[in-house]
């Protein structure tokens, strides 16, 4: 296994996979965790239910399969990550733009909102969309928590394009433009392509960040995965079950991004490297 | 050598005036003409301000006094006016400056299909026809990294070409590449002059601005020094063109 840095290749490291060793190497993990666990809940004396957990889930009665209330939470999750992520991106092209653009104007506005959404902290930020500008506005808390989230995931976000953009060298802004082309064609062409590649491991991190930070949104009563969670542990007092449950539940989304990031990257590359990463 | 060419002038820059944020005046006072289907060889010791009045011809840098006229359009605040010129004016640079994320083929009918209008088939023809031209038709579906300096280049020049530009600027086109793949893109530009491209170029390449030129300006601290014809290289009037040749010969 070529651990570090310096293998032919670098940085495009072709990592071999022994397939034996790593299912070893997963096994042993789980197990070491595992018993972490059992331990120190056997100290505090903890009485597992894990029995109980199923039927939160999903379960099986006369009509077949029905989802258990978990299982809403993760839809609601989902459907708030999805169109947060959407929003977040938009959010964070359009002030990294700002921030580049020749505009005062512009630039000072994107300014002002990277500084206070970085320099406030999201629980603040989601009260304050939801309680003082919902009833002005008249936005419900699923509206006011994707808001909430997309504002504060695409200030980061933006700061990511942004250095993306800045990568690439002066000489492809000239290149275009002496083929004639304008800015607009020149971002979308040229630049924002190359810069996509490179930031696509920051922005896959920050898009991870953006699930994690979804379970926030509970404090404002939207019946996301975390809400169902607290409330399923009120009723049973099964409080290790269910968390645990949920954190595998956010994990599968977790990895299955940053999977699909990573098959993503490998084709971006093409040129560098046409059999893939 | 070359056929007839009408007398007006395409190029047109009178008193230009660069002025770098650094503090350094790149370009005094410099005037020059250049008619169509001329070959002009810009030479001089770098720093002398020879990119500098290249990227202004094309807008890619402002000049801060004088006028540049580019086949009647002039180039000044208005924008249109710069995209009307940088679609008639073609530029090659040291690096290339290939599109990395682009095939061969990408990169060429790019500008066609964005600038030009051109249908991707349009284009496609254009560019296979162009790829003829430079020698390397096989290379369509080849990303840049895979190619060598000399192709690179070539695949540049064709790229520039595809727009059907007016004039051709080459900045140091040849001076990033090895020796042995100088002669190939050389022959493209030779190709290109005598085909009655207007060409300006900065180059080190005494060959080519003998061969091929007609007209040479010899450039130092923002201003011509001496100018004539290809056989000034020969035999240069002033002492510090003497100097300068010496030295590059």
């Amino acid at each position: 296994m070529s651990l570090l840095f310096f293998t032919k290749n670098f940085p495009y490291v072709t990592e071999r996979h022994r397939p034996a060793l790593d299912a070893a190497k997963i096994v042993f993990a789980v197990a070491a965790v595992t018993w972490l666990a059992v331990r120190g809940t056997q100290t505090i004396g903890y009485h597992w239910q894990w029995y109980r957990i199923p039927r939160f889930i999903a379960s099986v009665d006369a009509n077949g399969l029905t989802p258990g209330p978990l299982i809403y939470g993760l839809g609601i999750t989902l459907m708030i990550c999805g169109i947060g992520l959407v929003l977040a991106m938009i959010f964070g092209l359009v002030a990294a733009l700002f921030r580049l653009s020749e505009s005062f104007l512009a630039r000072a506005t994107a300014r002002v909102y990277l500084e206070t959404i970085r320099n406030t902290p999201l629980l603040v930020q989601l009260f304050f969309i939801y309680f003082v500008l919902g009833p002005i506005l008249d936005i419900d808390n699923f509206t006011a928590a994707v808001l909430a989230l997309s504002l504060f995931e695409g200030a980061y976000i933006s700061e990511i394009i942004r250095a993306g953009i800045v990568s690439i060298h002066r000489s492809q802004w000239d290149a275009a433009y002496t083929l004639g082309l304008n800015g607009f064609q020149t971002y979308r062409h040229v630049i924002l392509p190359q810069a996509a590649r490179r930031i696509l491991p920051a922005l896959t991190g920050q898009s991870v960040s953006l699930i994690k930070d979804s379970a926030l949104v509970s404090t404002i009563a939207v019946y996301d995965l975390t809400m169902r969670a607290q409330e399923i542990i009120a009723e049973t007092y099964l409080a290790f079950e269910v968390w645990f449950t949920i954190a595998a539940m956010y994990l599968v989304l977790t990895v299955a991004l940053s999977f699909t990031a990573g098959r993503m990257e490998s084709r971006l590359w093409t040129d560098v490297n046409p059999g893939g990463l | 050598m070359k056929s007839e060419k009408p007398d007006k002038p395409i190029i047109v820059a009178e008193k230009i005036n660069k002025v770098y944020p650094n503090g350094i005046q790149a370009l005094i006072d410099f005037s020059i003409e250049v008619k169509r289907s001329e070959v002009l060889v810009v030479i001089g010791p770098s720093g002398s301000g020879k990119s500098t009045f290249l990227r202004c011809l094309n807008g890619l840098e402002d000049i801060d006094s004088g006028r540049i006229v580019i086949d009647g359009i002039p180039l000044d605040r208005n924008k249109n006016h710069r995209l009307e010129i940088r679609k008639e004016v073609g530029m090659v640079f040291q690096a290339f400056n290939l599109f990395p994320h682009l095939t061969v083929k990408e990169n060429i009918n790019l500008a066609q299909k964005l600038v030009r209008k051109k249908t991707g088939t349009e284009a496609t023809q254009t560019t296979m026809e162009l790829l003829g031209k430079v020698g390397m038709p096989e290379k369509a579906d080849t990303f840049p990294n895979h190619l060598s300096g000399g192709q690179q280049q070539r695949v540049a020049i064709a790229r520039a070409l595809a727009m059907k530009p007016k004039i051709m600027l080459f900045d140091e086109a040849t001076s990033a590449l090895d020796p042995e793949m100088i002669g190939e893109v050389l022959d493209v530009m030779k190709t290109l002059a005598r085909d009655g491209m207007t060409m300006v170029v900065v180059t080190h390449e005494m060959g080519f601005a003998r061969e091929v030129s007609d007209r040479v300006v010899f450039m130092e601290e923002g201003r011509i020094v001496e100018e004539g014809s290809a056989a000034m290289l020969e035999r240069p009037l002033k002492e510090r063109t003497k100097i300068f040749l010496n030295q590059v010969l």
